[in-house]
């Protein structure tokens, strides 16, 4: 209470100090929820790609995919090693031009049983039930935050490229890729992709002969690097076939820019808040030496007065923090709230980093008191008690 | 039995390497247990300096002449360290200053209360020592005040609670009275006399009024860093100059 009474006393400069802190706590905690959702994507994502591989022709993230036949899945499958291997359909759900943050908006045709129950990827479902094998014609399992997007649930009516799709179930959301996914039958995905594809190309292929990308199930004891190099002899230079390493190091670097950028706002709200900080509290110890010398007369040891000094820093510091999280909070919340709409969920603001941004709130504020606070624990209280 | 002796005790301060001022050249003293006893003498003569010695704020010089002694009852005290210091002035002794020194900020009786923390008294104990001790200088009506809005005798009764309420062995006071009329000056000294007289409360106070002198059971005089006169034999006629030569 004496503390924020002591505060009080000097509200401008308090709260120009405050405000400082609040700021850089801020965007510590929108580029750190940010962070938390780009991490949870990749995260999904190297756990996915971990344990197996996966055959293309061109690189899917580049949009230089060109169509595989499902005779390589015979030929992937004569690979020793290969304990299965699932063909698939990936393609953008729309073509639209607007960016997406994170991870896009996707039609997948898949084989339910194709990967012989060793995906280990695990999807649960929250509405209606999973794709099964049989499953034929327009019928689509929806990813948590296209299914918000499309306003559907299970049961109803979605449209997916013109055509108009039964709803047979909803997952729950994963945090990562599939949460934006349009599963359907292969079949059914085949024929959308072909229509996708020029006139040219598409007099040319077997719509039923489509995918686009093959996942490679390693058999039990053998490592999906060992594996890739021999997918890679047999099928030749013009397949690309990723593993769990690749995927990392692909994504990895955005990891590793927003760890910098979440440094470099970390590093840059320690030196203005800490700096504003020391300032302040070294005022406020000038301001209060007569204080101090009466106290230290009337018996306070240096350590009371220093200590003094450190908890009404730390003080600012945690107000401060309190402040940027508040508004930080209401920041990724109301910018989820507008993005959720166009299925743009790019905040997740978890406790670990509410915590994280005020005991860093208040640390920083301890320490910046520890200046000033040595200062004044070493003033003569004579002197102290002299000065005007 | 004395409760504060001094021998040897020194200061001097050093304003520059060429510059110093010996404030103390050599002081005796010796203080009796429930004494109240004045200190005057001219301005610059050292009173304030010999109270810091004496109130362990300062301690005196080690280095030249013969060591300092400085017997707080039978432990000699001249050269402890800053901590330990510090603990003997918060459960020993109490402080009295010329310009009151309370906090701006706390209230009466968080001014009384600072010093019962620091004297290792907490909680409910504190509280009702902290009453108490308001009571006990007629202040107890204004405990939740802040002192700008207590008069300065008020202040400077508060600051007289603040000093007592750890029961301390020696109360030191430095121009109590100072800053106040004739009027709040006899209270204050009323007070401090009642305190010594009803609960033996030994008290050291500098002064430049004669009239709180001759109210003091003794009055040691100093002049130019040494001690005159310590006031133990009747005053001789010619020291009484000093009580009187101090500039306005
Ligand atoms: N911190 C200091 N630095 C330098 N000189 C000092 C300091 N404190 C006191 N002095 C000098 O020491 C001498 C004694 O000072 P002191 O304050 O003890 O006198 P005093 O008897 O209390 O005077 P007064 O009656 O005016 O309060 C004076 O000459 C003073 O100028
Ligand atoms: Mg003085």
């Amino acid at each position: 209470m004496r503390l924020l009474r002591d505060l009080g006393r000097r509200k401008l400069r308090s709260t120009l100090t405050i405000s400082g802190i609040a700021i850089g706590i801020m965007a510590l905690v929108v580029f750190g929820s940010m962070a938390n959702k780009m991490n949870a994507l990749i995260d999904g994502g190297s756990k996915y790609y971990a344990d197996k591989d996966v055959v293309s022709i061109g690189n899917m993230y580049a949009g230089t995919i060109q169509p595989l036949s499902l005779t390589d899945v015979d030929k992937i499958k004569a690979v020793d090693g290969v304990a299965a291997a699932a063909p698939s359909i990936e393609m953008m759900l729309d073509d639209s031009t607007a960016t997406t943050m994170g991870t896009p908006e996707m039609i997948t045709g898949t084989v339910p049983g194709s990967d012989k129950g060793l995906e280990t990827f695990a999807t649960t479902i929250a509405q209606g039930r999973k794709l099964q094998f049989g499953d034929t014609g327009n019928v689509v399992v929806l990813g948590s935050d296209l299914a918000r997007k499309l306003n559907a649930s299970a049961g109803g009516k979605v449209t997916i490229r013109g055509q108009e799709f039964e709803v047979i179930g909803i997952l729950d959301p994963t945090l990562t890729a599939p949460d934006k996914d349009a599963e359907m039958p292969l079949a059914t995905a085949q024929q959308l992709f072909v229509s996708t594809l020029p006139p040219v190309v598409r007099a040319n292929v077997k719509a039923s002969d489509l995918a686009t990308s093959i996942t490679v199930y390693p058999a039990k004891g053998v490592d999906p690097a060992v594996l890739k190099l021999r997918l890679e002899a047999a099928l030749g230079t013009s397949y690309s076939v990723m593993d769990g390493a690749d995927f990392d190091a692909m994504l990895g670097s955005i990891s590793v820019i927003f760890s910098l950028v979440l440094t470099g706002v970390a590093g840059l709200s320690l030196l203005v808040g800490g700096l504003s900080t020391i300032n302040t509290m070294a005022m406020a110890v000038a301001e209060r030496t007569r204080e101090i010398g009466i106290k230290r007369a009337i018996g306070a040891s240096r350590w009371r007065i220093r200590r003094e000094v450190v908890v009404e820093s730390a003080a600012i510091g945690l107000i401060a923090g309190l402040i940027g999280l508040a508004i930080g909070a209401a920041m990724t919340t109301m910018f989820n709230d507008m993005g959720r709409a166009s299925g743009n969920v790019l905040f997740d603001l978890t406790f670990g980093t509410a915590a994280t941004a005020l005991l860093f709130a208040t640390g920083l504020g301890a320490l910046a008191g520890f200046v000033p606070a040595w200062g004044a624990s070493r003033l003569d209280p004579v002197t102290a008690l002299r000065y005007e | 039995m004395a409760i504060l002796e001094g021998r040897n005790l020194r200061k001097t301060y050093r304003l520059s390497k060429k510059n110093k001022v010996e404030a103390l050249k050599g002081v005796e003293i010796s203080i009796e247990s429930g004494e109240m006893v004045a200190i005057m003498g001219p301005s610059g003569s050292g009173k304030s300096t010999l109270m810091h010695l004496l109130g362990l704020l300062h301690s005196p010089d080690p280095n030249h002449g013969p060591a300092p002694e400085l017997y707080l009852g039978d432990q000699n005290v001249a050269s402890l360290s800053d901590d330990e210091r510090t603990k003997i002035r918060a459960r020993r002794m109490g402080f009295v200053f010329q310009d009151f020194n309370l906090v701006p900020t706390l209230t009466a009786i968080e001014n009384v209360l600072l010093a019962c923390d620091y004297a290792g008294i907490k909680g409910k104990a504190a509280r009702e020592a902290a009453l108490e001790a308001l009571g006990l200088v007629g202040l107890a009506d204004r405990a939740g005040h802040k002192p700008a809005e207590l008069s300065g005798g008020e202040q400077q009764r508060v600051a007289i609670a603040r000093a007592l309420v750890n029961k301390p062995e020696i109360i030191l006071a430095d121009e109590p009275t100072g800053n106040l009329d004739s009027d709040r000056s006899a209270e204050v000294l009323a007070l401090l006399r009642q305190f010594n007289r009803e609960h033996g409360q030994t008290i050291v106070l500098v002064t430049h009024d004669a009239e709180v002198g001759e109210a003091c059971d003794r009055v040691i005089r100093m002049r130019d860093g040494r001690i005159r006169d310590n006031g133990l034999r009747a005053a001789a006629p010619a020291m009484a100059v000093d009580a009187v030569a101090v500039p306005a």
